[in-house]
């Protein structure tokens, strides 16, 4: 009978949705800062 | 449109944990261990296809100089090598217990790694010059020169003797695995392929996003 090294299978996952995840809230965080100078200037227009 | 895709891929991964860990019967060789293979070998081949979109998008753009297909290269190559990095650093954590060793300079694992050096090569060479157009034309020269060297990838457990096992599906013949084994990694391939679509098709949005404002 093999051993199941489960923290090894925990681990594997844990890496996967840290770099996908991480990527995920890079793609966000990219998005807001430049929705941000975008809504500053159409606030600035209206006034 | 990207939004549902996003909402449809979140459903696909989800699916293929279900798969994994709940459906997937327990390997007998490898005991439990073996559950890592199901986010391992469909991160490479979504890496491969995303490269594959790398190639069409630089050759259009050497063809065209059209910006779509420079954008199109760029997202893809990104997303490429995220999803290979999660294929090299769970194969390492399945490797220890498996063979011994987190890393070995094998024909397949150092294959893996100059297609992943290149690929991140490709990223750098854009912000090595300071006109974008050059810079998108020398990346489009790494991006086909990287996905070039896949096939290379693919068949080196072929051409060489390698600790790594030859592929379980991607071969002539009957597949040398179970069909629960098979439909467990079929259903996390389509999952993590529906994610790397909604990471593509939103990068490609924030390039062009990030071009109109500095133009």
């Amino acid at each position: 009978m093999t051993s199941d090294h489960w923290g090894f299978v925990a681990a594997a996952y844990a890496v996967a949705v840290l770099a996908l995840g991480g990527y995920w809230r890079r793609l966000v965080h990219l998005e807001r800062t430049l929705k941000t100078p975008t809504l500053r200037r159409r606030r600035s227009a209206g006034r | 449109m990207t939004r549902w895709l996003g909402v449809v891929a979140m459903l696909g991964v989800l699916a293929g944990l279900v798969m994994a860990f709940l459906v997937a019967p327990r390997e007998m060789t490898q005991g439990n261990v073996q559950r890592i293979m199901y986010v391992h070998v469909p991160a490479v081949w979504v890496a491969y296809l995303a490269f594959l979109v790398v190639l069409l998008g630089s050759v259009a753009y050497l063809w065209s100089r059209a910006p779509a297909a420079d954008r199109t290269a760029h997202a893809a190559a990104e997303v490429g090598v995220v999803f290979l990095g999660v294929n090299i650093a769970t194969g390492a954590i399945w490797g220890k217990p498996t063979w011994g060793t987190w890393w070995t300079w094998d024909a397949r694992l150092t294959s893996v790694a100059v297609v992943f050096v290149i690929f991140i090569g490709y990223l750098l060479v854009r912000q090595m010059t300071d006109d974008p157009e050059r810079g998108a034309r020398f990346a489009a020269v790494v991006g086909i020169v990287g996905a070039l060297n896949i096939p290379l990838v693919h068949f080196s457990v072929y051409w060489w003797r390698t600790l790594h096992q030859p592929p379980t599906f991607a071969k002539p013949g009957p597949a040398a695995a179970s069909s629960a084994i098979g439909a467990a990694l079929l259903v996390n391939f389509v999952g993590l392929l529906l994610l790397c679509a909604y990471f593509i098709a939103k990068r490609y949005d924030l390039l062009r996003a990030q071009q109109e404002a500095t133009a």
